[in-house]
This record gives structure tokens, sequence and C-alpha cells, in this order.
């Protein structure tokens, strides 16, 4: 994808989260009750008309600067790591997956199950590391180690699970 | 005389000054750990102070107040996630210097410069606090307002090479920072009936993702398309700034430590204001500013050493007046009144002994963090010779403990992750995320001061443009929109010196 395709489709998601919160605000949220009364709805209705205003402006600028440089269309703004691109993609989609998996965990599981398990997962199936001192080294050390200093030396309470409870 | 030595002997027993280091300790921990703030350790710490004599208890409260403040640098530098909102700014030239092999000269220069702005602030204090207090007083919602204002259009210099998105980001900040209860009315904006979305997007949930998810993203990517071995992030040297480096930069150290004095100073600002135009006036004022956000010392120096100035500046209202400029001061104040110390007018009068204790205390913590952080450098960069996605692990646990440890509610975590992948996708369409961070720190102060000022204006909007000191702030912040504009228009004609994205 080129630079200035990139920054057309920024510009129309930011401007359709602009056009839909703005949508909302006004649906959902009270004006002030006077004249003078600055309400709860008054700031987020403008910071979404501000936000949609700087979408249309990156929108037209994109446009403009794409009609001009037409000419000498760029072989430097292709982006010519489609591999990488992928990758890291991929791997967002992942990691967003290994952190939701992990909040649930921890509710149902509590933290001495379920940082092991997520630690084995992101070592094993996502970076297929093979060294298994370094996996178990990892496990055992970051779940027992955070235990012992966040729980047992700093007092502060680590999750506690709903289905399992060995904390 | 006689009272300020009596406070010194008081100020340097044993258990004075052990306390203090503990409570130094306590914030460094505490600071450096994305998501355990100095607030939460300055609440921990708070019922140990309770069987202690009042000395050493206030000397444990400062200490972890000041030890967490400099502690946010460790990792904005290290890994490029702050430890708390004030090291936000050091992560822009502080996480490069890291890369490039120079992580200890950045966070010795972090921690000398802190001692600096954090002792300036001191003597600004012990000199001035009457004309800084009333000063700071004088400040009503409009004058605030208009503060925040300036600290907002800071944003145009964080934007990299596009102005607009660098907009785009600071109004998606403020945008977040709606979401929740509206503190002055008390309505539901933006929360879909979830009993969650009530409390809002919390900050440091919020900050935790915005810089550590997308930390984690590039490092497990990395892997996947480089070779098996192991990534490091850079070379590690052990080596501390040079003096001609620190009095090279001891001009704009100077102008930083007012500058987070008076910040610190105005309750209800803070470290993250401070140290955001700091760093600003600092890439303004540079001969190098196409050098900022690549690994330029000057962006380490400005940040940190306001951020730290700021320390002095909130203990002038929080002793002339008894006002606490945050949370933290709050719970140092509620520390002060139970061992029997009442801030306000009368308390240089009826309490000298305790308030030069407490003069004493500050600096002997400043000597306990200086000591304490010179000697973990060496600790500290050997984080670098972990592999860099073993780091990315431990990050992400860390990054989970401290969400949730927050509200002890698991859906900050849910939180984090929705607003990392968000933040990811962003980088991945060059919006620098950075004024996100300061939308969403200056947002509801913004909103709630511009309100407050309406209502006590009944609506009218002249409270703003009779307020010489707001006109003033007003006149700064579209100086600092028009210069940018300026700035990017000569860029567009000069396309090869437009700097690229920041992320």
């Amino acid at each position: 994808m080129t630079n200035s395709a990139k920054d057309i489709a920024l510009s129309v998601s930011l401007l359709a989260l602009a056009v839909i919160w703005t949508w909302l605000v006004v649906d959902t949220i009270r004006p002030g009750f006077s004249n003078g009364d600055i309400g709860p709805r008054a700031f987020p209705m403008v910071l979404g008309i501000i936000l949609g205003g700087l979408s249309v402006l990156l929108l037209i600028r994109t446009v403009a600067l794409r009609r001009d440089d037409s000419g000498a269309a760029g072989v430097g703004d292709v982006d010519a790591m489609d591999e990488e691109a992928t990758a890291r993609w991929g791997s967002m989609i992942l990691v967003a997956i290994e952190i939701f998996v992990y909040a649930f965990l921890l509710q149902k599981l509590g933290f001495l199950i379920a940082t092991p398990i997520l630690i084995l997962f992101v070592l094993v199936i996502h970076l297929r590391l093979t060294s298994w001192k370094t996996i178990l080294g990892m496990t055992l050390g970051m779940t027992l180690g955070c235990w012992l200093f966040f729980e047992k030396l700093l007092g502060i309470y680590l999750a506690n699970g709903s289905w399992f409870n060995i904390g | 005389m006689e009272l300020f030595l009596e406070a010194l002997a008081s100020a340097m027993t044993p258990m004075a000054i052990a306390s203090i280091g503990l409570g130094s300790l306590i914030g460094l921990i505490f600071g450096s750990i994305p998501g355990l703030t100095f607030t939460v350790a300055l609440a921990l710490a708070l019922p140990i102070t309770f069987s202690m004599d009042p000395v050493p208890a206030i000397g444990l409260l400062l200490g972890t107040y000041i030890g967490g403040m400099t502690g946010g640098s460790v990792s904005a530098i290290l890994l490029g996630i702050p430890g708390t909102p004030s090291a936000a700014a050091t992560v822009l030239d502080g996480h490069p210097m890291a890369k490039q092999g120079n992580a200890s000269i950045a966070l010795g220069t972090a921690v000398i410069v802190s001692v600096f702005g954090g002792i300036f602030s001191l003597i600004v204090m012990i000199v001035s606090v009457d004309q800084v207090s009333r000063i700071a007083i004088s400040f009503g919602p409009a004058e605030i307002f208009a503060l925040v204002l300036f600290g907002l259009s800071t944003i145009c210099g964080l934007c990299g090479g596009s102005l607009i998105k660098g907009l785009i980001s600071g109004a998606l900040g403020l945008m977040i920072m709606t979401i929740g209860i509206d503190t002055i009315d008390g309505v539901q904006r933006m929360t879909f009936g979830s009993v969650n979305m009530l409390q809002g997007v919390n900050l440091l949930v919020a900050m935790i993702g915005l810089f550590a998810v997308p930390f984690i993203i590039e490092a497990f990517a990395a892997r996947s398309f480089t070779s098996e071995k192991s990534q490091r992030i850079s070379r590690v040297k052990a080596e501390l700034p040079s003096l001609k480096l620190l009095s090279k930069n001891l001009w704009l150290m100077i102008k930083c430590s007012v500058l987070g004095t008076g910040i610190g100073a105005i309750p209800g600002t803070g470290g993250a204001i401070a140290s955001f135009l700091a760093y600003d006036h600092a890439k303004r004022f540079s001969k190098k500013p196409e050098t900022f956000g690549k690994g330029n010392i000057e962006g380490v120096v400005a940040p940190e050493t306001a951020n730290n100035a700021v320390t002095g500046g909130t203990l002038i209202p929080l002793l002339s007046l008894g006002i606490p400029g945050d949370p933290a001061t709050a719970i140092v104040l509620a520390g002060l009144m139970i061992h029997g110390i009442t801030p306000g007018p009368a308390l240089f009068m009826n309490q000298a002994g305790e308030v030069y204790s407490m003069y004493v205390a500050v600096v002997l913590a400043y000597i306990w963090v200086l000591g304490l952080q010179l000697m973990g450098i060496r600790l500290f960069v050997h984080v670098l010779k972990v592999p860099r996605e073993l780091l990315a692990v431990a990050v992400l646990v860390l990054s989970a403990i401290g969400a949730y440890s927050i509200r002890n509610s698991v859906f900050d975590i849910y939180a984090m992750g929705a607003i990392g992948v968000l933040a990811y996708g962003l980088v991945s369409f060059r919006v620098p995320i950075t004024p996100i961070i300061l939308g969403m720190v200056l947002g509801p102060t913004l909103e709630n001061e511009f309100r407050t000022a309406m209502m006590l204006s009944a609506g009218d909007p002249e409270i703003f443009y009779t307020s010489p000191t707001a006109l003033i702030f007003f006149s700064l912040a579209f100086l600092v929109i028009g210069l940018q504009a300026v700035s990017e228009f000569k860029a567009k004609k000069h396309p090869k010196n437009e700097v690229k994205a920041d992320a």
C-alpha cells in the first residue's frame, strides 16, 4: 500500500469514526440546561466535529498532493517490505488474542495458573522457541518471581481465579 | 539559625536517613514499573508511617514521592515505556539513545538533571514560598484553562512531519478522556450501559497500552522475519555523562527548572504538563531541532529537569496553603496531618522546625535517589542484554499486572490491549501517538476548567479575555501553532527537510 493510499484510508476511517461519534454523542448525552451552561455534551461533540474537520483536511491534502505528484509516482512511496508488513499485522492480531485470553484466564484461573499458560503459549507457539531451558526458566521464573515480588513483598493484589484459587 | 540546626539534627538521625532511603528505593521501584506509580507507593507507604516519629515518617513519604518521580525515566529510556505519565516526554529521545547504545548516558543524565531540578525547585520554594503561592493561588479556572491550552499547543512540536496527523492524534486523546461519568454533572458519556466504562479509560492503562503493546508486537514480529538468533536491543555500555555534556546543558536545565517549579506551584497541573512544555521549549530553541526524536540528549535533559522541579513547586501550595496539587501530594498532605503538621499560612510560624526538617529530608531524598540510581545504572543497562523477544514476554506479564493492579479490574487489561492495538494501527499509518497521551493528560483539566470558568461567569466568555494571565497563555498558544504551521509550510516547499512522524 502506498503512503498516499494509507492516508486516504486513514482519513476516510477517521471521518466515519467522527460522524458515528458525533451522532452517538448528540443522541445519548443531554445538552446544558441553558445557553450559558456548557453541558456534558459540548466537549465530546466539539471534539467529534474537530476530528471530522481534520480528517477532511487530511483527505483533501492527500488527494491534492497525489495529483501534484502523479507524474513522479514513487518507487519510494511503495511499501517495499510486504513480507515484514504481513508479519507485523499477523503479530498484532496474535498479541491482541494473547492479551484478551490472558485477561480472561486471569479472571477465571488466577495469576498462578494463567501466567504460565500465557508464557508457554507465547514462547512455544508464537515465538517457536525450542530451548527447553529458556522456556522453563521464563515460565517458572516470571510466574513465581512476579508472585513473590508483587504479592508477597510489595503486597499488591494479583488476580485470584473464580474457577480455581491457589493464590 | 538555631531552629535550622535543630531541624538538621532531627533529620540526620540514622532512623530518618534510613526511612528516606527506604522511601526513595520504594519510589524508584514503583516509578520504574509501568502501571505502578508513586501514588500507589505512597498509598502503601502511608500506613507504615503511623507508628513512626514525624520527621522519619514525612521523610519516608517525601522519599517515595521523589524516588517515584525520578524512577519513571528508567523504563522510559530502556524500554520506551514510561513508568509514570511525567516520563512520557522522556521516551521521545531517551529510548532512541538506548537503541544507539547510550542508555547509561541517558539514564545518568536523567538522574543528575532530575536532582538538579529538584534541588533548584526546593531552593526557589524556600526563598519565595510566600510570593509564589500568592501568584499561584490567583490562577482561577480561566487562567488554568489558558495554561492547559498552551500545554496542548505543544502537540505541534510532537507532530513529526504532519501537523494534521498530530492534531488528529491529540483530538483522539481528548475524545478518549471524555468517556465515563462526567465529573461536573455526573452524566454518563459513551459508556453504552457498561458498568466498567463508568470510570472511563484510566490514563495509566492507556499509557501502558500505547507504549508497551506496540513494543511487544514489534519484538514478536521482528523474531518472525529475522534470523532465528535472538535479537538484542543494542550494545551495552555503562558510562556516565561527562561534566562537559552537563555544563553544556546548564542553561537549559535552569530554564526547565524554573518552568517546572512554576507549573508545579499551580494546583491541578503536574509533572506531565511541565515535561511536555519543557521538551517543546528545548526543541524550539535547540540548534539542532531536527535531531529531536532521534536521540538528542537535550530531549532527556529538558523533561527530566522539569518534571522533578515540579516536586518543589507542588510543595509551595501544599505547605503554605494546604492545597495538594495532585493525588500524590494529597497523600503526603494526609501524612503530614496524621503526624500533627497542619499545612497553611500558620505552619511557618507554629512548626518552623518541622518545615526545616522537611527541606533537609527533600535534599537527603535526592542524594539517596542520585546514589541509588547511579549505582543501579550498571545493573539496569543489563536489561538490554536480554533477548528482545524474551524482554517483550516479561513486559507483557508486567504490563498486565500493572494494568490490573490500578483498579483490581480485568477490564483494564482488555482496555490496555484494545488501546495498544489501536496505537499500533495508528503508528502503521504514520500517526504520532505521543499527542494522544498529551490529549489524555490535559483533556479532563481542559474541560473541567473551561466549564467551571463559564459557570463562574454565568456563561459569559468575557472571563477568558479580561484576564491578562489568560491572554498571555492564549497568545503563546497561538504563537506556537502559528510557528509550527509556517515551518510545516516551509517543509512542504523543501520536502528534503521533512521529518518523519514519530511513534
